[in-house]
């Protein structure tokens, strides 16, 4: 018998008796369904988390500076009053030095001072650092007219910066913001060029880096010292923190979490005051995706129990099929179909219909996705595999349910499945 | 004749036996645990090519056994069974398959045709289990359609139809793969007389077609009809008379209202 043929002749026997047809497979729509939309608010999930994590920053290792939480921050008669806290620029030089894996390290470090905007304090932040962080954080310059901060700058202490694309939109509107100067801390900048991330990344702490001005950090020290003045709601605070970040790129991604460990055990000798944190954005990920392959699992389970009873139903209705048709089976068997004719016949009825109810349920999947998207807010991707998967499972259930039925029928006997009316 | 006949379906090779059914010491016996029913004694029958035989007998009698037996539905307890020239009483299940398929063509009392088909689908049937392509089959089954008087109603349902009308559907089906035997169980069992005598006669023109009608009843009256008579009692062969003037009898009595041209 021509398979394609068969197919069709199901297609019509299941369409003449359509409701019930539809009610047999409704387990395997609902399952599939559930398996869909699951896998589409797993990955969405997941997608958000990478997308947080590497928001929160460029890749790789980054080394927070952290005021120790019993303030036994270090007094100096000089900087009377200023907490003295964090990894040193002389730290920087070592691991750059010592540590093979690490491709570049880039220091940063928030000035804490107010930029002005026609006279009044903005939100936006001072960075000082080192012209490879243009690199590191995967931004680029967005006005081929400007450039990026130079080594020459922080030589030569110039007060010059770069902005990132909000904030000159914030200080300037639509004018030029190339050439203008920038009033920081009573200090005019020079606007030297214009830079953006794409990813909209962030620095550590939370600042969008579009919304950023930096300068050179050598130039920052020499023009301010290393001493910076913290406005809080109206009070003062001193504090002397060589750099609030290393960012550090590992050549090889293999080799982050193996550098990790050596930094943490560096800085555990270096600094027995404990002000710095760790944070590999990499094993933050890794954790998330742990946790999240707990609750696929989980709900996939759950899923899957939908299926079984979805095949259980398939079975049930085909046997009973088998029954109400004994008598077409010894029929077709005196005629001269083999045993062969008849299984075929009945599992490719199980598998159109389970394939069907699959379709169905690819539907309602991504239905039910668009639906936890727009009233529970969250994200939800409905992927390929998902659904490639999902249906595969639905024909797997025609094949696993359908066997035993159909084999049922090919064994009937044909003397007997005739005289039953 | 007409009844597209492709091929004479005897035997291959050069000897060519004059039986197509040949029973040779043919027994049936069933087994239910310790118990044993020989339905069938062993017989010896011989029916040759192109005549129109009827089995008879009462209840039990071992007529059905007989038929199932012929029909390769069940398999004999002993002896040899030569259908067409080839022994099929001891083969497997995929090789009986495909003999019942191209050798045998069945007709039952009840039609037993396929509600949710349509005729022409139904006649269909057995050429799809024999592999005919998509196109030859419909044709096919179309010009059976038409002999039997049914070429305007290809896509009728059964329901649509009578009953005499279903036997004729039944009758195309059981020539779909052109077989040498027909074999009909109480083909007229469940019809009025007239129309029954219609069915009859449509069998007498498929003998004359060359092919072997081998119909199981229970009316006596079919005696005058046929060519040959088996009458079975308690599993043996009680009479077995040949009646050659049978076909003028029929022509007279019934055949004015046939559709068959």
């Amino acid at each position: 018998m021509n398979l394609i043929r068969t197919v069709e002749l199901s297609i019509w026997d299941l369409a003449s008796h359509a409701f019930r047809s539809f009610l047999t497979g409704l387990g395997v729509v609902f399952g599939v369904g559930a398996v869909v939309a699951m896998m589409a608010v797993s990955e969405g999930a997941s997608r958000e988390a990478l997308r947080q994590i590497e928001a929160r920053g460029i890749d790789n290792i980054v080394i927070r500076s952290v005021r120790p939480s019993t303030d036994q921050s270090t007094e100096n008669a000089s900087t009377w009053n200023a907490a003295s806290y964090g990894v040193t620029l002389d730290d920087m030089r070592h691991i750059r030095h010592d540590f093979d894996n690490v491709r570049s390290i880039v220091p940063v470090r928030r000035l804490r001072m107010s930029v002005y905007n026609k006279g009044k304090r903005s939100d936006i932040q001072v960075f000082a650092t080192i012209p490879e962080f243009l690199q590191l954080s995967n931004s680029r310059v967005a006005d081929p007219r400007g450039r990026f901060i130079t080594d020459s700058d922080g030589e030569n202490a110039v007060k010059a910066c770069a902005i990132g694309i909000r904030a000159a939109r914030t200080l300037f509107g639509f004018n030029d913001p190339l050439g203008q100067n920038v009033n920081i801390d009573g200090k005019y900048y020079h606007i030297v060029g214009l830079f953006e991330n794409p990813f909209g990344s962030q620095m550590m702490g939370g600042y969008d880096l579009d919304n950023v001005i930096i300068t050179h950090i050598e130039a920052a020290n020499t023009l301010h010292g290393k001493m910076s003045t913290e406005r809080k709601a109206g009070s003062f605070e001193r504090v002397i923190v060589e750099a609030d970040f290393l960012y550090i790129r590992v050549g090889d991604q293999e080799q982050i979490e193996n550098t990790a460990g050596r930094l943490r055990t560096y800085l555990e000798k270096t600094h027995p005051q404990n002000d710095y944190e760790v944070q590999v954005p990499y094993e933050l990920l890794k954790q998330r995706e742990a946790s999240q392959r707990i609750s696929t699992i989980v709900m996939a389970s759950i899923a899957a129990i939908s299926l079984l009873v979805g095949g259980i139903g398939i079975m049930n209705i085909m046997m009973a099929n088998i029954y109400e048709r004994t008598k077409e089976i010894g029929t077709r068997r005196a005629v001269g179909a083999k045993k062969r004719d008849i299984l075929t016949q009945f599992l490719v009825e199980a598998v159109v219909l389970t394939s069907l109810g699959g379709v169905l349920g690819v539907g309602l999947g991504v239905g039910l996705a668009e639906i936890v998207a727009i009233y529970a807010k969250m994200e939800t991707v409905v992927t390929p595999i998902s659904v490639i998967v999902s249906f595969g499972v639905s024909v797997c259930v025609g094949v696993i349910f359908g066997t035993y039925p159909a084999w049922k029928a090919a064994n009937l006997d044909p003397i007997t499945a005739l005289r039953t009316e | 004749m007409g009844f597209l006949r492709s091929s004479d379906k005897a035997a291959d090779g050069g000897e060519k036996s004059k039986w197509v059914v040949d029973l040779q010491q043919l027994e049936k016996t069933y087994y239910a645990g310790a118990c044993s029913v020989q339905a069938l004694k062993p017989v010896d029958i011989q029916i040759p090519y192109g005549i129109f035989c009827a089995i008879m007998g009462p209840s039990g009698s071992g007529k059905s056994t007989l038929l199932n037996l012929l029909g390769l539905l069940d398999q004999p307890s002993g002896g040899h069974y030569i259908l067409n020239g080839q022994d099929v009483s001891r083969l497997g299940d995929n090789t009986l398959s495909e003999i019942r398929c191209t050798q045998i063509g069945m007709v039952f009392q009840s039609f037993n045709l396929f509600p949710h088909f349509t005729i022409q689908e139904n006649v269909c049937v057995p050429m799809r289990y024999a592999g005919f392509s998509e196109k030859k089959m419909q044709q096919r089954a179309a010009d059976l359609l038409n002999r039997v008087g049914l070429g305007d109603r290809l896509k009728h349902k059964p329901t649509q139809l009578s009953g005499g009308q279903c036997q004729r559907v039944a009758i195309a089906r059981a020539l779909a793969n052109d077989p040498p035997v027909i074999l009909a169980d109480e083909p007229t069992g469940n019809l009025d007389e007239k129309t029954g005598n219609e069915i009859l006669n449509l069998f007498h023109e498929l003998r004359d077609s060359g092919r072997t009608i081998i119909m199981v009843t229970h009316n006596p009256e079919y005696e005058n009809v046929v060519e040959r008579t088996i009458v079975l009692h308690d599993g043996y062969i009680t009479r077995d008379i040949s009646n050659p003037k049978s076909r003028p009898s029929v022509t007279s009595e019934a055949c004015t209202e046939s559709h068959i041209p």
